[in-house]
Order: structure tokens, then sequence, then C-alpha cells
């Protein structure tokens, strides 16, 4: 009963508002106003996943600056809307907002971003619903084929743009081997989207690193948010483990290493995704930290730029930093690159009222931007197109105090390389 | 006319069931006049009180205090995912399937909880519920921690006729579960679980058969939650064991309970207009708009103990499911004047 209230509530205020919208167009002087262009954005701005979406008011103020005047859509200029809505990093309420900003705010094209966690149940809805939708920062297996994807038939509405495990795998393996190890792995690969796919027995690390001679000790899949990994590091103990990678969140990584360190076990390498990523994680574990590495997906020193902009990755990575105040960090080129592609893609969609032309523009793309070149149609599956992954070590940082140094770009040799990987 | 007579409808609760009918027969009209995101929300607010309910049926009327009822929204949720994606059932069909099996896992958990009491049955349904969840976490063949998507088995059916159906077995659950808390509490059945509730020895040396009563309100509750869980997720059409398992799903049943009137049938009604209208006002605020709730939540115990409705039920003695039989002492004719000349309420 009052939910139909609360409904019409809704209406009136959305009413006022496309009124006060109108008259504020008049007083420019437009007569038929041009139909709004509605993008929706889903992020895990608060909860356990919030540092990927740290950088999203800076890229989105940028955004929205950038398109003050108007979106172009097939050469038409329309105003945009961005509707941003926080997932909580939770996968229900991610299911619930993208719902909400297809039915309700009936958005043109949905954005999505951060682990497989926000990025799958989003694109679920948009596919079932017929809304466009580019997602990205999630690798692109746990991203497809959780979501019952197949390689031949792929998906109607959704697509998806970042690296897969063969470029983990790869990246990971190459920096191992440029050191003297034992090559004795132990994976700490926890029991959700990304750690099943990393830990996979077919499509994962294990079949990888056999194949390259590498022993692999797997304690098994863990709970995340777990506090005692006495278990894991007494196997990699007995197995004479030289080499950590996995896949934990942020805390959790450091609660292992924490432990590790306690209990005497120490590592010539480790090598971790996800974890690392952020500045904040790596300073969390102290001066024990420096030397753990990582995934590199982005930093200013990629030599790639805008489209929408023109900036450089050096300078985007700047203005972050002399805006907020804060280190760059990778999910900005990633943020950005969204709305690279947001805007080609309205400029190249024949009809903005029909879902399929938006979809059919998606498909088409064939943009450099500040994360690289990104082209459907060319990628493993269908849906999915690939961006370049290269490795990194922490090192002791001059402006702050930890800095990412490129270490390994065996599989994208245009990405300069600082250094090369260091023991622990 | 009798001295003692029981009390029958008021005019007022005639006006009221009059109005829910009219107002019922427009809303199963519904997805012809509203849009999607109305449907939605309408779906929404509708299985939100089929939940609450089964916890009021549990908390309210049995004196069974569970935090682990998230337990068979989750057996709901990967019922349908198994049914509908492995087996290629129809997810629609899926959801009083979704019910049946939740009802029977009920009766080993229940034969687990009810050998713990008060705060330790609390803590014993919430190790269930994750028992199930971790558990679930290790079986990939329905997607381990990751979690699956249903997407697949709702491509086939047209858009129109997957929202119309979603909406109007959301509706059939909302009002038939509130309809049945309301019969179960006229019954026999609701007569002995106020008696439990209320104490157990003297319910018992009554001849009420306590550990039976519990039972069948334990499974009653499980039947309802786990047709709810499954038409939860074939609208959120992704289940993973953390989300489906999540103990946001009690923390909500009891808040709207709470709120609305723990032990009251409309409590849950009110219960969750008022959370869909904080959530309304508050949902861009992030982590302030549950600061607010729990604010709401502890203020409403502290100062209305038995919820929005059982205040209104108390002050102005209105009650659209009267689920107390009362009995009215008419005042006799002359003679008689040290009786009073207004009905007097015996059981109030």
């Amino acid at each position: 009963m009052t939910g139909s209230h609360t409904i019409s509530r809704r209406r009136i205020l959305y009413a006022g508002g496309a009124f006060a919208a109108a008259s504020a167009l008049s007083w420019g002087g437009a007569i038929a106003a041009p139909r709004t262009v509605k993008i929706g954005y889903v992020t895990p701005r608060t909860g356990p996943l919030a540092a990927f979406a740290e950088a999203d008011d800076f890229v989105i103020n940028a955004a929205r600056k950038t398109f003050a005047g108007g979106i172009d859509v097939g050469g038409a200029k329309h105003p945009l809307e961005i509707i941003v809505k926080d997932s909580q990093s939770n996968p229900n309420r991610a299911a619930e907002v993208a719902a909400e900003l297809i039915a309700k705010d009936k958005i043109d094209l949905m954005l999505v971003a951060s682990t497989p966690e926000t990025t799958n149940p989003v694109s679920d809805q948009c596919e079932l619903n017929h809304t466009p939708c580019i997602s990205t920062v999630a690798p692109w297996q746990p991203w497809f084929f959780t979501r019952g994807g197949k390689p031949d038939v792929g998906f109607e509405w959704t697509y998806h743009f970042f690296w897969g495990l063969e470029d983990i795998i790869a990246v990971f393996t190459t920096m191992w081997g440029s050191l003297p190890t034992n090559k004795v792995v132990g994976g700490i690969w926890p029991n959700d989207g990304d750690g099943n796919a990393w830990g996979d027995a077919k499509i994962g690390f294990p079949p990888a690193l056999a194949a390259k001679n590498f022993s692999v000790v797997d304690p098994g899949r863990y709970q995340n948010l777990t506090e005692d990994y006495s278990a894991q590091i007494a196997e990699f103990k007995k197995g004479n483990v030289e080499i950590v990678t996995g896949v934990p969140i942020p805390p959790d990584f450091a609660v292992f290493w924490r432990q590790a360190m306690q209990q005497g076990f120490k590592p010539k390498v480790a090598t971790v995704g996800k974890a690392l990523l952020f500045p904040v994680a790596v300073e969390a574990l102290g001066d024990s930290g420096r030397g753990v590495s990582n995934e590199v997906w982005w930093t200013p020193n990629h030599p790639f730029s805008s489209s929408l902009t023109h900036q450089s990755a050096g300078d985007l990575a700047a203005s972050y930093e002399s805006t907020t105040g804060k280190q760059w960090t990778q999910p900005i080129g990633f943020a950005h690159a969204l709305f690279e592609l947001a805007a080609n893609v309205m400029a190249r969609t024949q009809k903005l009222d029909s879902q399929a032309s938006i979809r059919d523009a998606i498909a088409g793309t064939k943009l450099d931007t500040i994360v690289g070149p990104i082209a459907w149609g060319s990628g493993p599956v269908k849906n999915v197109a690939k961006t370049p992954l290269v490795g990194g070590q922490w090192r002791q940082g001059s402006k702050h105090k930890f800095d990412l140094c490129i270490v390994e770009n065996s599989q994208a040799k245009n990405i300069p390389i600082g250094g090369q990987l260091e023991p622990i | 006319m009798s001295l003692l007579e029981l009390e029958n409808a008021s005019r007022l609760q005639h006006g009221v069931w009059i109005a829910a009918a009219a107002l019922l027969a427009v809303l199963i009209l519904a997805p012809w006049w509203a849009d999607d995101s109305d449907l939605r929300s309408i779906a929404e607010f509708a299985y939100l009180v089929a939940i609450a309910q089964m916890w009021n049926l549990l908390a309210g009327y049995g004196g069974l205090i569970s935090v682990g009822q998230q337990v068979f929204i989750g057996i709901g949720g990967y019922t349908l995912l198994i049914l509908s994606l492995d087996a290629g059932i129809s997810p629609f069909l899926c959801i009083p399937v979704a019910g049946v099996v939740s009802a029977l896992f009920a009766v080993p958990i229940a034969a687990v909880v009810f050998r713990l009491q008060g705060p330790y049955f609390a803590i014993g349904t919430w190790v269930v519920a994750d028992v199930f969840r971790l558990a679930l976490d290790n079986v990939p063949a329905i997607g381990g921690g990751s979690g699956k998507s249903l997407t697949s088995a709702l491509m086939s059916i047209p858009g129109w006729q997957r929202e119309a159906t979603t909406y109007w077995i959301a509706l059939g659950l909302g009002v038939g579960l509130t309809i049945g808390v309301y019969l179960i509490l006229r019954s026999r059945l609701g007569l002995a679980m106020t008696a439990v509730r209320d104490s157990v020895p003297a319910s018992e040396s009554l001849g009420v058969r306590v550990g039976r009563t519990k039972l069948l309100i334990y499974v009653a509750s499980a039947l309802g939650l786990g047709m709810a869980g499954a038409l939860i997720y074939l609208t959120k059409l992704r289940v993973s064991p953390d989300a489906a398992f999540s103990m946001d799903w009690t923390v909500l049943m009891i808040f709207i309970v709470v709120i609305g009137g723990i032990g009251t049938v409309e409590g849950p009604i009110v219960g969750t207009a008022v959370f869909f209208f904080l959530r309304a006002m508050l949902a861009d605020f992030g982590p302030w708009y549950l600061v607010i709730l729990g604010s709401v939540a502890v203020v409403v115990m502290l100062k209305a103990r038995r919820g929005i409705w059982g205040w209104v039920a108390g002050r102005f003695n209105f009650h659209v499911f009267p689920t107390r039989r009362r009995i009215r002492v008419n005042s006799l004719r002359s003679g008689f004047a040290e009786m009073p000349p207004s009905p007097r309420y015996l059981t109030e």
C-alpha cells in the first residue's frame, strides 16, 4: 500500500525535476530539448571492495565536466546524466541497484567495474533486460564462465574488457623465471569468484604451472576473512615453498603475511593478485611490504592516452594526485576508459531509442584508450576484449612510501620496464 | 441477548477488508497499468512482507527467536538454481517445489536446534545457516563460492510474461502468507502456539503438545521462506552462498517485524512500509543509511516496545486481523446498574 505511495512521491519529484530541467533549458533558449542520455554506473563505493572505487569520484567529476556541453549521439548533442549506484560490495545489492537503474531510471547504457562480485550480477540483469552493458576490472574467465557463457555463443547485451588468467599466468611465471628459486609455488586462493578461477585444476594456475615445470603446493580454498593461516603456512614450510602467489582480498593477505613472518616463513618471492593493487594495502604491511610483487594493468608509465581528454596516462595520474592528494591507483585508468568507451559508443549510435543500435555500436568498437586499444571481435571469446598486463614490484618510494616498479613486460613489450624483479 | 457473547467483526473492520480486497484487485491487474519499475517495487514489497510474516510467526507467536532464517531463503534460492538450470524445470514451477524442499530440510534442522533454549537456540540457528553456506561454498558443480547465474534458464521466456508472472507470484506470496499466518493463528494450532510462547510448563500441563507445536510452526515458516527465497533469486538472477545465506536477510526480517509490531499480523505490513519509506529517503547517504535504520530500530524498541502497530492496536483497540477471540459482556436491561454500559473486554 505505502509502497505505491513511495513510488508516486518519487514520480512527483521526477516530474518536478524534469520541469525544472525543462525550464532551465528554455532559459538557455532551447526550444525542443533533445532527450537526455542516461548512463548508469555501479561500483563498490562502500564495503571491503571500496578501495577499487576510490578513484570514482575523481573520474566521474571529470566526466561530468567533459560532457557539460552534452554528449554526441550520432552527430547530435544530447544532455548527459550519469547515475552512480553503490553496490556496497554485496552481490545482492548490486543486482538490486542494477534492476533499479534499468527499470526506474531507464538508462541507455550500463557501466560497471571491480571484481566478479560486482560485474556479474549487474551484467546478468542487463543481459536479461536487454540493456547494453560494458564491464571491466575482473579477469574475463570468472566474468564469462560463471555466468554460463559459451565461447562460440557469448552474450547478446553484455561486453567486457580486461585481461585473463592466461595473461596473469604468463606474467607471473616469467617474473619467477627471472630469479633463481627451487620453483616450488604455494597458492593462497580463496573460495570466491576469482580464487576458484585462479586455482581451477583445468583453466587456472595449477595445470599451467605444472606445464612450465613449477611444482604447486595448494592447501585448498579458504573462506574470505579467515583469521588463521597457520595450516597454509605449515604446508608451505613443509613443501619448501619459495614463491607465494594467490588472489586474496587485501585484509586477508595482510593477516597471512604477518603470520608468515611470525612463524618464520620467508619466501623469496610473493607475487599476489588483487591484494597488493593499492598502495594503502602495501603500506598496511609495514616494512615487510617492501619487495612484494603483483599484476599491473595500468600505471602512469603506460604509453597510452585518453581519446576523450587527450591526457597521457602520466597526466591523468598527476591530475588525480594533485586533485585528491593521494597516490595514484590502477583503477583510475579503467574507470576513465569506461567513460571513453561510453562517449565513443554513443557517438557511433545510429538510433538513441534503440537498445540494439547502442549494442551494435559497442560490438563495433575500435578505440585507443588510456588503458590500451580496445576492440571486441578479436578477443579470446565473444564479448571479451583484452587489455595488456605486465608485472610490478613495490619498492621503497621517493614521494610515497612505496612505488610500483614495472619488472616484467613479456606480454606487452610496448610498456617500458623500470627494473628487474629482486628477491624479497 | 445473552450475557456473554463472542464479539464479531466491527463495521470498521468490514470496511478495511472491503478496501483491502479492492486494492488487491487493482494490484492483480498491475501488469496492465504499471510500468516495470512499479511492478518490481510492489513485488519487492510483497516478498518482504512474506518473509517478515514468516519470522513474525516464529518469534512473535511461537516465541522462537531465530537469527538463522536465511538458511531457508538460501535453500529456496539453490533449489531454484539446481532445478531450473540443471534439470530444466520451469523456474516458476520451482517456487512451490523450493518451499517443499525447504520444509523437508527444516525437520532435521529442527531436531538439532530445538535441543537449545533461548539465546542458545538463536546462536544455534545462525550456526546452522553458516554450515549450509560453507557447505555450498565447497560444491563446485553449482558454482562453489563464486555462485552461478540463472540468466540462461530465463532467456527463453518473453520479457512481459516473465515480469508479470514473477510479480503475481510475489503478490500471491505476500498476500497468501499473511492470510496463512492469520488462519493458523485462528486455529487450534495458533492457540497452542501462543500458549507455548507464554509458558511452556503451563501449556504442557494443559495438554498442549509442545514439541509438535513448535515443529509445525518451524516447518511452516521454512515452507514460506523457501518459496520466498526462490522468488527473490528469480529477480536477482545470481545465486552465491555468501549472498543467499547472508545474515542480512534475517536482519531485514527482524527490523521489519520489530518496527511494525511483533506478534501482530498487521505489523510486518506496516514495518515493510516504514522500511520502504526510510530506504527511499536515505538510499543515497551511503553507510549513514544503515546507521539511521539501526537508530530507528533502537528508538522503537525503547519507546514503543510492541512496534508501530502494537501501539496503534493498544491505543485505539483496532485490529484488521483480530487473532484473539474476545468475549463481550452485554449489559442487561435495567436493574443491573453496577454493570458498565459499554462493552468490556475480558481477555484484554
